[in-house]
């Protein structure tokens, strides 16, 4: 529950307007470090709402597919530029990204993770990183502005941005085929 | 079957001792730290002298010579001499042995080392590589000077690689176990000189092509930042490694226990895990970066001092259990109960004692505005003399009073001991005068990297002229130390009686809980580092690659 606790902290400082002011005028911030920090907050938070709704995780999340699922769908919708942009324009938008991150992206990844098959948790390591490595190219190559209020040259920012953590979750994905922790344990 | 046989190799090694290879490795490491520190200490005196007014020195061998050797001798080729023989050490008392092939590749890298050093050496005798251990361009050393650079990092990375095979091979035979805490350490250490060590490398081999003639421009700005990913990192290497004594050895001294297993894991990780993106620390005077990012990077540097508070609150945790079990009563009594008497202890001891004002100092100068008063002036040469020059240092020393014993089977007698506490007071007093001195006439505009210079006689700089004199007498007293301390080096190392020193390890307290599993989770650590370093690194690279403006030509400022 303490780390329950650490999260609301979290999740209340994100959103703290000088807090976001800073985070958002940086796009690279904003995607990479805001947007992710959300995630973590729900992550953290998890335990709170799986011992408060005990049936609810059970009844709709018992594979964890669905949990997975609606985590790939809400990250996937805030790789979109068009959603950064409304975002920082549109107060209903914002206040959904604010929701959406922690709750429908963080809590449902950690309830989901421990229950998933390897087999599905190899699927989603690769298309993570698929889908990384598109928005890496796709923001590296592209020769226009994609979002009204970042520049070009924020965009390809990035776009660098991507190609790491596309490299980063690929190589773990790597590393679990190889190396056998129980092996060690 | 395999696992009995180095079951019964463990036991071996420590009832009987260390393995002769093995020590052998070490104390070839260890004599030539020990003779790297004379050398370097020579010249931090020569420098001392020469700041005071009281010493010119000649043409042929200048200020910034002599400054650049001190600075790549002492804070890069001694530290890491002492790391790889140290942890050498370690693995090899807690492993059960090296195996013959990482035996063979720390002698690889020692190789490698050498040759670095020679090489780097030689150019700054030759006067053509006077750019100080930071080598900023456009400065421009001969590219024998950067090839050179590649053997030290080439020899960083094989003894490294040692380590984790040696680390891995034991993790395979000791199924279910943690790695010992100490081996811990250096397979901690070593992830993070690694990691620190990608953006040099880069750095470096730009610079090659560049000093040699075939490319005409060098990105200044970029090169300096891949600079300071590495020097930040690798300082805090080797604060790693001194707070690896401080965990595993020290308690044993004091006839304290462990405090907690987790609790130290988890400083190793998170020192590995938010480090390297520190380096703009040492650039929030530069230009080229956005006031946003260099506001951000404040808490970066921030997060690196959680660690070392978490060290703090160990440690005097382990102090105050050990004394309260002697018998200490009231708030302070266990203090007394301390072994002060004790060089093993009263060295690593004062130590921490000087981290307090040097983290201090460190947390003041990474903000914005109170950084801009002392930036590039001899305050922050007080700074890392403290931080390094002390609790490293001293650390260092602290562990040669019972390693070289362990492994000559030699045993400390008294008079070196008291020998000991005399050098280890020397030491702290010379430093309280230098880095004293130093920071004060820092904060009132001495700049670093300056010869003696009155400015034509300026009045301002005639008044640092009192500060510089005790400056002096530190510089001469720490000198003093350098020379107690290698002789105690090699009278452990020669001529102290045969006997048997054991290793110091604590042991975890009776009721201790276990240590989780995810400390063990090497390859998602690894992950979340590089993840933390793309982070703190990929905006301002992006930003100086492709807005950069026109690189610049080399200069010769000498
Ligand atoms: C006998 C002991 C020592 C003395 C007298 C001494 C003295 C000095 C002085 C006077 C400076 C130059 C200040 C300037 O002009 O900027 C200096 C720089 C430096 N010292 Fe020491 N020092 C000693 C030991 C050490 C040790 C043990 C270390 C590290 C392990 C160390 C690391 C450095 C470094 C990294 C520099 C900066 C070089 C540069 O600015 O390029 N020193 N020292
Ligand atoms: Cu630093």
């Amino acid at each position: 529950m303490k780390q329950a606790a650490y999260g609301l902290v979290l999740y209340i400082f994100l959103m703290l307007p000088p807090v976001t002011a800073l985070a958002e005028s940086i796009m690279a911030i904003h995607m990479h470090m805001q947007m992710p920090l959300f995630v973590i907050a729900g992550m953290l938070m998890t335990p709170f709402f799986q011992k408060k709704f005990p049936n609810l995780f059970s009844k709709w999340n018992s594979n964890g597919i669905p949990g997975i699922i609606l985590f790939m769908i809400i990250v996937l919708y805030w790789m979109l530029p068009r959603t950064m942009d409304e975002a920082l324009t549109i107060p209903a938008v914002e206040i959904f990204k604010f929701v959406s991150l922690p709750f429908l992206a963080g809590v449902p990844l950690r309830d989901s993770w421990k229950k998933l098959e390897t087999r599905v948790k190899n699927i989603i390591y690769i298309s993570l990183s698929a889908i990384f490595g598109f928005m890496a190219w796709l923001y590296i190559a592209s020769p226009n502005q994609l979002c009204n209020n970042y520049l070009i040259v924020e965009q390809k920012t990035l776009g660098w941005g991507f190609v790491f953590l596309a490299a980063c979750i690929f190589i773990y994905f790597i590393q679990t085929l190889f190396i056998d922790e129980t092996e060690y344990e | 079957m395999e696992a009995l046989k180095n079951t019964i190799l463990e036991k071996t090694n420590k009832s009987l001792g260390v393995n002769a290879e093995d020590a052998r490795l070490t104390l070839t490491y260890l004599s030539l730290a020990f003779i790297v520190l004379f050398i370097g200490g020579a010249l931090g005196l020569l420098q001392g002298l020469n700041r005071a007014g009281l010493l010119e020195l000649p043409v042929w061998l200048n200020y910034y010579q002599i400054l650049t050797a001190h600075g790549v001798l002492l804070v890069l080729v001694f530290t890491t001499l002492f790391m790889i023989g140290y942890f050498y050490a370690s693995l090899s008392h807690t492993l059960g042995g090296l195996l013959p092939k990482v035996r063979k590749m720390g002698w690889v890298a020692f190789g490698l080392l050498v040759t670095g050093v020679v090489f780097v050496v030689t150019t700054i005798i030759m006067g053509e590589a006077s750019v100080m251990y930071t080598f900023y361009p456009p400065m421009q050393a001969s590219p024998w000077f950067y090839i050179g650079l590649v053997f030290l990092v080439a020899g960083l990375w094989v003894s490294g690689i040692g380590v984790f095979i040696n680390a891995a091979s034991w993790k395979k035979r000791n199924r279910g176990k943690h790695l010992p805490l100490l081996s811990y350490f250096a397979v901690g250490a070593f992830v993070l000189t690694l990691l620190g060590s990608l953006g040099v490398t880069a750095e470096v081999l730009m610079l090659i092509p560049w000093a040699f003639g075939w490319t005409e421009t060098i990105n200044v700005m970029l090169s300096r930042t891949l600079f300071w990913s590495f020097g930040h990192t690798i300082v805090n290497v080797w604060y790693l490694v001194a707070v690896s004594a401080w965990y595993v050895t020290v308690p044993k001294i004091i006839g304290g226990r462990l405090f907690s297993d987790t609790l130290a894991r988890l400083v190793v990780i998170l020192s590995v895990v938010l480090n390297v993106p520190g380096g703009f620390h040492h650039q929030i005077i530069d230009p080229g970066f956005t006031q946003g990012l260099k506001f951000m990077h404040v808490f970066m540097s921030l997060s690196i001092a959680l660690p070392s508070l978490m060290t703090a609150f160990f440690m005097f945790a382990v102090f105050e259990r050990a004394g309260r079990k002697k018998g200490a009563k009231g708030l302070l009594g266990w203090f007394k109960k301390l072994p002060w008497n004790d060089v093993r202890f009263l060295a690593p001891m004062i130590a921490m004692i000087a981290f307090i004002p040097a983290g201090a100092g460190g947390i003041a100068q990474t903000n914005n505005q109170l950084n801009q008063v002392v930036h590039n002036s001899l305050w922050v040469v007080g700074h890392f003399h403290l931080t390094l020059g002390t609790t490293v240092v001293l650390t260092f020393f602290g562990v040669m009073y019972w390693l070289i014993p362990y492994l000559t089977k030699r045993e400390m007698t008294t008079k070196i001991n008291r020998l000991g506490i005399i050098q280890t007071i020397v030491w702290a007093v010379g430093m309280l005068f230098m880095s004293g001195a130093m920071h004060w006439v820092g904060v009132l505009g001495s700049p670093r990297r300056t010869s003696y210079t009155t400015y034509g006689d300026n009045a301002t700089a005639l008044g640092w002229d009192p500060y510089l004199f005790f400056l002096a007498i530190g510089g001469s007293l720490l000198f003093l130390g350098v020379i107690l301390m290698v002789y105690i080096v090699f009278n452990l190392m020669f001529f102290a009686p045969k006997g048997n020193t054991a290793f110091p390890i604590a042991e975890p307290e009776d009721n201790a809980s276990v240590t989780p599993r995810w400390t063990e989770r090497w390859g998602l650590w690894v992950i979340v580092a590089i993840a933390v370093i793309s982070m703190g690194y990929v905006i301002p690279l992006v930003d100086l690659i492709l807005n950069a403006p026109p690189g610049s030509p080399p200069f010769k400022t000498w």
